[in-house]
């Protein structure tokens, strides 16, 4: 699910938060805003430029998973509908997704960028649902 | 009352003028709950635009803990700079979201008409309904499914008379 796109927004928008923000890897910042970290991760040039490992870093750094957690106060039906509404499952999935949730206690909803998944925790905490993010491997 | 209907997009349900006023009011709570989090001093919308001088620690309050949940489990800095940036508009979205079921309600009742919701003021009733039920469980100390938590009878009716309005809501929606 992840694309070099989101990569590439990813490292457009940071500019805006550095230095305050939790989407900021700590050993990306004095990288921030330069022109030619866009144009290497979407072109081959990548291994010519002496920051690779860096790059490579930012890459091992996704996917990042969304995680709904239990509770014993929203309605079954109210998940699944927060599920397919926002993050546009078929009802099946929805259903299947919120069950999940309900028997094992939580599911992965999502998976992609650090950003990404900060985005849909809050607007899962806007729904009301307790959610939290988490790198993919932990 | 009568649950809720659909008419096209939009939703419709006649409540008494009693349960109008009682839910109006469980919202004007809600919104003096959170309002606890979203100080409105002088400059907080700006600092709120900038996304500086919000919380760095959860709410001490079980409720507000519940409606304002850590982004992260286990990782108390990355929850800390998280909240730091989003709490609070997290809180004044809540917060829009119960003063438009406000409005609605006083509306209704104003032009003795039945409750007639858009889209968009759905939405606000969905959330504010799941805020509003979290809250409660959270002083009724519902801990597990099927739990009726402990004391208050009223509070615990209120409780299930609100999931039976949200349950008719996300039923006609869906």
């Amino acid at each position: 699910m992840v694309g070099v796109a989101q990569l590439v927004e990813r490292w457009l928008v940071e500019p805006d938060v550095a230095g305050s923000s939790p989407v900021v890897h700590p050993n990306l910042n004095s990288q921030v805003g330069e022109v030619w970290v866009v144009e290497s991760i979407v072109s081959t040039a990548i291994i010519a430029q002496p920051d690779v490992d860096r790059r490579e870093q930012l890459i091992a750094d996704v996917p990042w998973v969304t995680i709904i957690w239990n509770d014993p106060v929203n309605l079954q039906s109210y998940v699944a509908y927060v599920f397919r509404s926002y993050f546009g499952f078929s009802r099946a999935e929805a259903e299947r997704r919120m069950l999940l949730v309900h028997n094992e206690g939580k599911a992965v909803v999502a998976t992609g960028a650090r950003e990404q998944m900060e985005r849909h925790v809050e607007a899962m905490h806007d729904f009301g649902l307790w959610a939290t993010l988490t790198r993919s491997d932990s | 009352m009568i649950p809720f209907m659909a008419d096209g997009a939009a939703v419709t349900c006649r409540f008494t003028t009693g349960e109008s006023t009682a839910l109006a009011d469980l919202a004007q709570q809600l919104i003096d709950l959170l309002s606890e989090r979203a100080p409105d001093t002088a400059g907080s919308v700006l600092f709120a635009q900038l996304g500086i001088g919000g919380e760095s620690s959860g709410p001490l309050d079980p409720a507000l803990a519940r409606l304002l949940p850590d982004a992260y489990r286990g990782d108390v800095e990355a929850a800390s700079e998280h909240r730091q940036l989003t709490e609070r508009s997290l809180v004044e979205r809540k917060i829009a979201n119960a003063r438009v079921v406000i409005a609605s309600l006083d509306s209704a009742i104003l032009e003795r008409t039945e409750l007639r919701l858009e889209p968009s003021e759905v939405q606000s009733w969905l959330r504010t309904l799941t805020d509003l039920r979290l809250a409660l469980a959270a002083r009724l100390q519902i801990a597990d499914d099927g739990d009726n938590g402990i004391g208050d009878d009223e509070a615990l009716m209120v409780y299930n008379w609100l999931g039976y309005l949200q349950g008719s809501m996300v039923e006609v929606i869906e």
